[in-house]
C-alpha cells in the first residue's frame, strides 16, 4: 500500500491511516523523501493520529523519516501522538521520538508555518522577486 | 668465441633490424595511428636493438647474465617505455614489441639449425626475460608516476574555501572524500574559518556522488571541529539518497542548519549575520 503525499503550497502532509508492513514502511519512507527533495519542500506533517499502536521498528521509521526531512532542509512535526502510543513509546524508550510533536495537524501546521517564517530562505524570497 | 647467435647477428644485422621496425610498424598501425612510425621512435627502437646486439657479442652464454640497470641499453629502453606511456600506447603492445624481437630471433636461429644451438637459446631466454621484466617495471613505473601527479592536482583543485560574504565562507565539496582530501579539507577549512573570523560556513555536498560511513564521519570531524573554532555550519544540497544513508547509519549531525539548495543556504546564513540582499534604486543597464 503506498501512502499519498499531500502537498500544501510548500508543505508536504502524509497521513498514515492503518499499520505498514516493513516494506511498506520503507516504501513511504523514500517516496516521502524523494518528494521533499524534489519539491524542496520547506515542511513536512506527519499525521499518526489513525494509529492505535506504534511499535518500536515504526518508531524509528518515522523519526528516521524526520531526520532525512531534516538533513533535505525542510522541517518536521509528528502529528496525533494518540495517549496510549506515547504511553507505550515512553515505556520503550525516550528517544524512540525524537522529532517535535504536535497534538493534532492543526497545531502541527501552525508550528511549521511559524518555524518557516523564521527561516532565511523565506524571508529573503521577496527581495529576490523584487 | 662466435656462437651463431653471436654469427647471426653479425651476418643478418640489417635483416632482422628491418624486420623488427617492420614488425613495430605493424602494432603501432594496430594502434589505429595511420601514419608510419615516428622517426623518433625508429631511431630509438634502432638504439636498443644495437644496444641488444652489442650485449650479445660481448658475452657468452655460460656468463652469468644481469642486466646492468645503468647502462645504456636499460637507459634506452626506459626512454622508449616512458615515451610510448606517455602517448598511450598499452602496456602489452609495448612488451609485445620486445617479445617480438625474441621471437624472430629464436626463429631464425632455430631455422639455421647448428649445433649448439639450444644453448644459445637458452640464452636468449635469459636475456630476454630480464629485458622484458625491466620494460614491465619501467612502464608501471612510469604510469604511477602520471597517477601520482594527476591525483595530486585534483587534490589541490578540489578543494577551495571561498569567502562567500563578509564572515560567511564556502566549501563547495566536489567528487569522492578519501581520509587524505578529509584532512585536507578540514585543515584548510579551519585555517579560513580563522583567517576570516567566519560566523557561518556553508558545506555544500551537492556535487558528493556518494556519502558512505567514512565520508559521514569525515564531514562529522569537519563539522565539529568547526563549530569549536565558534562558527556555525550550513549543510546544503544532501541528496534524498544521502540523507537516507546518513539517517540509516545512526549519524546525527546535531543542531546543524540543513537547507535544499546552496541558494537556501546562502540566505540563512545571511539571517544568521544579520544581512540581506536587497534592490537598488538606480540599476546599471
Amino acid at each position: 500500500m503506498r501512502i499519498p503525499v499531500l502537498s500544501l503550497g510548500r508543505i508536504l502532509l502524509v497521513s498514515i491511516q492503518e499499520d505498514l508492513t516493513d516494506s511498506d514502511a520503507m516504501q513511504f519512507q523514500s517516496d516521502l523523501v524523494e518528494r521533499v527533495a524534489e519539491t524542496e519542500a520547506l515542511g513536512v506533517a506527519i499525521d499518526i493520529t489513525a494509529l492505535d499502536v506504534v511499535d518500536s521498528y515504526m518508531a524509528r521509521v518515522i523519526n528516521d523519516t524526520a531526520y532525512m526531512v531534516r538533513l533535505l532542509g525542510a522541517e518536521a512535526v509528528i502529528c496525533g501522538v494518540q495517549p496510549f502510543v506515547a504511553m507505550t513509546l515512553i515505556e520503550m524508550g525516550r528517544d524512540l521520538l525524537g522529532a517535535d510533536c504536535a497534538f493534532n495537524l492543526e497545531q502541527g501546521l501552525e508550528i511549521l508555518k511559524g518555524r518557516i517564517a523564521k527561516r532565511g530562505d523565506t524571508r529573503f524570497d521577496e527581495d529576490e522577486d523584487a | 668465441m662466435a656462437t651463431p647467435l653471436i654469427k647471426l647477428l653479425h651476418e643478418h644485422r640489417e635483416e632482422l633490424l628491418d624486420a623488427w621496425l617492420h614488425h613495430a610498424q605493424s602494432i603501432w598501425s594496430g594502434n589505429g595511428n595511420y601514419e608510419s612510425l615516428p622517426q623518433e621512435s625508429r631511431l630509438r627502437l634502432r638504439s636498443i636493438f644495437d644496444d641488444i646486439a652489442t650485449l650479445i657479442a660481448q658475452t657468452t652464454p655460460d656468463d652469468d647474465f644481469e642486466l646492468n640497470p645503468e647502462g645504456a641499453l636499460a637507459n634506452h629502453l626506459h626512454q622508449f617505455v616512458t615515451e610510448q606511456a606517455r602517448i598511450g600506447s598499452g602496456a602489452n603492445k609495448t612488451i609485445g614489441l620486445m617479445l617480438s624481437l625474441k621471437h624472430l630471433l629464436s626463429t631464425r636461429l632455430f631455422d639455421r639449425s647448428e649445433a649448439d644451438a639450444v644453448a644459445d637459446l637458452m640464452w636468449l631466454e635469459r636475456i630476454f626475460d630480464s629485458l622484458t621484466q625491466l620494460t614491465f617495471t619501467a612502464f608501471v613505473d612510469v604510469r604511477e608516476h602520471l597517477i601520482t601527479q594527476q591525483s595530486l592536482s585534483l587534490l589541490e583543485l578540489s578543494t577551495p574555501v571561498l569567502r562567500l560574504w563578509s564572515r560567511i565562507l564556502l566549501l563547495p565539496l566536489v567528487g569522492v572524500i578519501d581520509t587524505i582530501r578529509a584532512r585536507q579539507i578540514t585543515e584548510r577549512l579551519l585555517e579560513a574559518i580563522a583567517r576570516h573570523e567566519a560566523r557561518v560556513t556553508i558545506l555544500d555536498l551537492t556535487g558528493v556522488p556518494v556519502i558512505d560511513t567514512s565520508v559521514a564521519q569525515h564531514l562529522m570531524k569537519t563539522i565539529d571541529a568547526a563549530r569549536l573554532l565558534g562558527t556555525q555550519v550550513v549543510m546544503t544540497g544532501i541528496s534524498p539518497e544521502g540523507a537516507q544513508t546518513l539517517t540509516k547509519l545512526g549519524i546525527r549531525f546535531g543542531d546543524v542548519l540543513c537547507r535544499a539548495t546552496l541558494r537556501a543556504g546562502i540566505a540563512e546564513a545571511l539571517l544568521l549575520t544579520g544581512q540581506r540582499i536587497s534592490p537598488v534604486e538606480e540599476r546599471r543597464s
